[in-house]
């Protein structure tokens, strides 16, 4: 490109100059740590494309990072009472999630011992025990054998094990894990600093809402990528621009997890103050209680004025927010647990959507969304919604998310183009590079890529 | 065509953005002296600034027109400032919403109460005049079913009726007062460019209901306004002029 274009090029591109947001300083936060994160110095290097496509990769993500970390399993929520029961799966195994006779939780391959056939089909339930449909070889609770029908036709006896195989399962913030890797450490150390982060939000009285999973035709890392930027609002989300400030935002970054922190309730410096309160807007402050109708200040100050509204009418309303800062009242404190949760966490709500690779194809994989609402004291807790699984494209998941959804398989082709070699990222997108560096340190072990390695 | 309004002071409120703003400009541009308001004191301050560099004779100041007592004030204080007042434009309008009752009471305090308090305080400076005109800011929502019934559709009615009867009461003394109902119009800053970003299938869907498949530009209503304000309007009083460039359906004859 000759001079001139590239200073044309220059002129026509710049991004908005804007006054920096209003942030809580550290010490007006109680709990969720607001310090910025040192710049983690990762270059600028380009993602290669192959990563998203070979089957050599998918194989290694598998050996090293799949069967090895602690995996989010579900709901504690649908395992309340002795024998409820979730199953989820991961690659090619299926996890059975099981809460005990004595209130822990225990989690097992789920697959019956005798032909290899799955106990339960993937979803939750409650059970007095497990019986394989095949030939109905029956296990307990805590996984052990309670009845193989004509035991006394197998001369060998009964497996040698004592029932299904153990994995490692904890709970935290109302959530169950699990780790296919026998030798996985501590949950909580594998979560911080976000399981300390998260912590005033109230998770455990957060009600599911909403329980989908989405075929798409991406890898997962496409659809962690997409959700850990904001330089996409102005592309694909044009609305968002007149209830979110996509391009002020802190981006975080730690061992393996990182966040950023939108601001919500407020105007992206890209487009100009209109003269209405933007409906998306409006309906932030519904939420708090707030008549957008009976509002009279500047639209840039409702932000504050929600914090303040929300933190002054929160108790009587039952909900708690002492634990959390001003910011967090409105604002999108945006996290994602590595390697597959992204978190949209607010005061009210929890968007939480797990992205599970498909078992044997890099160009697809499962899109979970989880969506949770903070059911205020003295209120009922509402019905589980049904699970629903379906194909992109079969049903509308949301204006915003269909979007993103649109948006992926078109960037899944890209990756297998001649004429693309991999991502170019800006200094908005440092959380994917983090993700990317998080990955290289569990495939290759930390600092420890070989040069031209994917 | 001269439309006289060389050394004519006028008053309009609302005016640091889209059709208020607009309504500033051809007044100064036909050589009026303008007094205007708006709620924010930096935006009046930069929009008084911008029509000065330009050479208008302009003032302005900053009021909330719910706030009756502190509008009144403005009103005749700037009246005094500008030696009187020949042309009085209320534009400001609480805007669209169906969140709660509170938008009717909302949209009758902007959009009816400040139109009636601005007329009814400024009076005795256009009947001074002896060329005095108001010029009713509507609305194509107050005379064909739009989105949703929304108290702003009804309030901007309210003021067709209010012009029409107000006419005939102050004709007498050499007051004209019409309405001018602009149909939907596009600015930077307006409540379409937000539309067109936030809700695209509804902006479409109003562009498409226009013949020439463009929305008007302030500047457009602005001209209408100039014209009906200035003496050269003489004989057209107690009218509501439809500027939206045939967004509405009805035959009215």
């Amino acid at each position: 490109m000759d001079s001139e274009k590239r200073r044309l090029l220059i002129e026509a591109s710049k991004s908005p100059a804007h006054r920096p947001v209003r942030r809580v300083a550290p010490a007006e936060s109680p709990v969720t740590p607001v310090e910025h994160t040192p710049d983690p110095g990762l270059g600028h290097a380009l993602i290669r494309k192959e990563r998203y496509t070979s089957a050599e990769f998918m194989r290694l993500e598998w050996e090293r990072i799949w069967s090895k970390v602690w995996l989010l399993g579900g709901c504690e929520q649908d395992l309340r009472e002795p024998g409820d029961y979730l199953c989820t799966d991961i690659g090619r195994e299926s996890v059975l999630i099981v809460r005990q006779r004595d209130g822990g939780l225990r989690a097992f391959y789920n697959v019956c011992l005798h032909r290899g056939n799955r106990l339960r089909p993937e979803g939750c339930g409650s059970a007095e025990s497990f019986t394989c449909q095949y030939h109905h070889w029956q296990y307990d609770l805590d996984g052990s054998f309670r009845r193989i029908p004509d035991l006394d036709t197998f001369p060998q006896g009964a497996p040698p094990c004592d029932g299904i195989r153990g994995l490692p399962c904890e709970a935290w913030g109302g959530f169950v894990w699990f780790s296919l890797n026998p030798d996985v450490g501590p949950l909580a150390d594998y979560l911080a600093p976000v399981n300390a982060h998260l912590a005033p939000y109230n998770f455990h009285k957060m009600a599911l809402t909403r329980d989908l999973t989405v075929e798409w035709d991406c890898n997962w890392k496409a659809s962690v990528d997409a959700f850990n930027e904001s330089y996409h609002v102005q592309g694909i989300h044009p609305q968002l621009m007149w209830y979110l400030n996509d391009l002020d935002i802190q981006i975080d970054t730690y061992e393996r997890h990182n966040r950023y922190l939108i601001p919500f309730g407020t105007l992206s410096p890209r487009v100009r103050t209109p003269n209405a309160i933007p409906d998306p807007i409006k309906v932030i402050m519904k939420g708090a209680g707030m008549d957008p109708a009976d509002y009279d200040g500047p639209i840039s100050a409702i932000r504050r004025d929600v914090q303040k509204w929300k933190r002054t009418h929160g108790a009587a309303q039952g909900k708690d927010y002492s634990g959390l800062n001003d910011d967090q009242l409105t604002d999108d404190y945006h996290y994602l647990i590595f390697p597959n949760v992204t978190l949209n966490t607010h005061a009210d709500d929890l968007m939480l959507f797990r992205q599970r690779p498909h078992p044997t194809d890099p160009d697809r994989m499962y899109y979970d969304i989880w969506t949770f609402e903070l059911v205020p004291d003295g209120q009922a807790w509402p019905e589980r919604p049904r699970h629903q699984h379906f194909r992109h494209g079969e049903k509308s998941i949301g204006l915003v998310l269909d979007q993103d959804a649109q948006n992926l398989p078109g960037v899944q082709k890209g990756m297998h183009s001649a004429g693309f070699e991999g991502l170019w990222l800006g200094a908005q997108e440092l959380r994917i590079r983090h993700f990317h560096k998080v990955i290289d340190d569990y495939i290759y072990g930390p600092g420890g890529k070989p040069d031209g390695a994917l | 065509m001269d439309l006289g309004l060389r050394g004519k002071k006028a008053i309009v409120t609302g005016a640091t953005k889209g059709i208020g703003r607009a309504i500033v400009e051809a007044l100064l541009a036909e050589g009026a002296a303008v007094g205007f308001c708006a709620r924010s004191e930096d935006e009046v301050q930069a929009t008084v600034a911008e029509f000065q560099a330009k050479g208008g004779e302009v003032i302005g100041g900053a009021v909330n027109v719910r706030d009756g007592d502190a509008y009144r004030a403005w009103l005749e204080s700037t009246a005094q400032a500008l030696g009187g007042c020949d042309v009085f434009v209320p534009n400001v309008s609480a805007g669209g919403g169906m969140d709660s009752e509170k938008n009717w009471w909302k949209n009758f305090e902007v959009d009816v109460l400040h139109t009636v308090r601005g007329c009814e305080a400024l009076m005795e400076h256009l009947k001074k005049s002896g060329q005095g005109a108001i010029v009713i800011i509507s609305s194509t929502n107050a005379i064909e079913t739009f989105a949703a019934p929304m108290a702003y559709n009804a309030m901007k009615a309210s003021l067709i009726t209010y012009a029409k009867q107000l006419s005939q009461f102050v004709g007498k003394a050499g007051v004209r007062v019409n309405a001018v109902s602009p149909g939907p119009i596009y600015f930077e800053g307006g409540a379409w460019e937000m539309i067109k970003g936030t809700n695209p299938k509804f902006y479409e869907s109003t562009l498409r209901a226009i013949p020439s498949g463009r929305f008007g530009t302030p500047e457009e209503v602005a001209r209408v306004v100039a014209f009906l304000a200035s003496p050269a309007a003489s004989l057209v009083t107690g009218a509501n002029v439809v500027a939206d460039n045939g967004f509405t359906k009805g035959v009215r004859y």
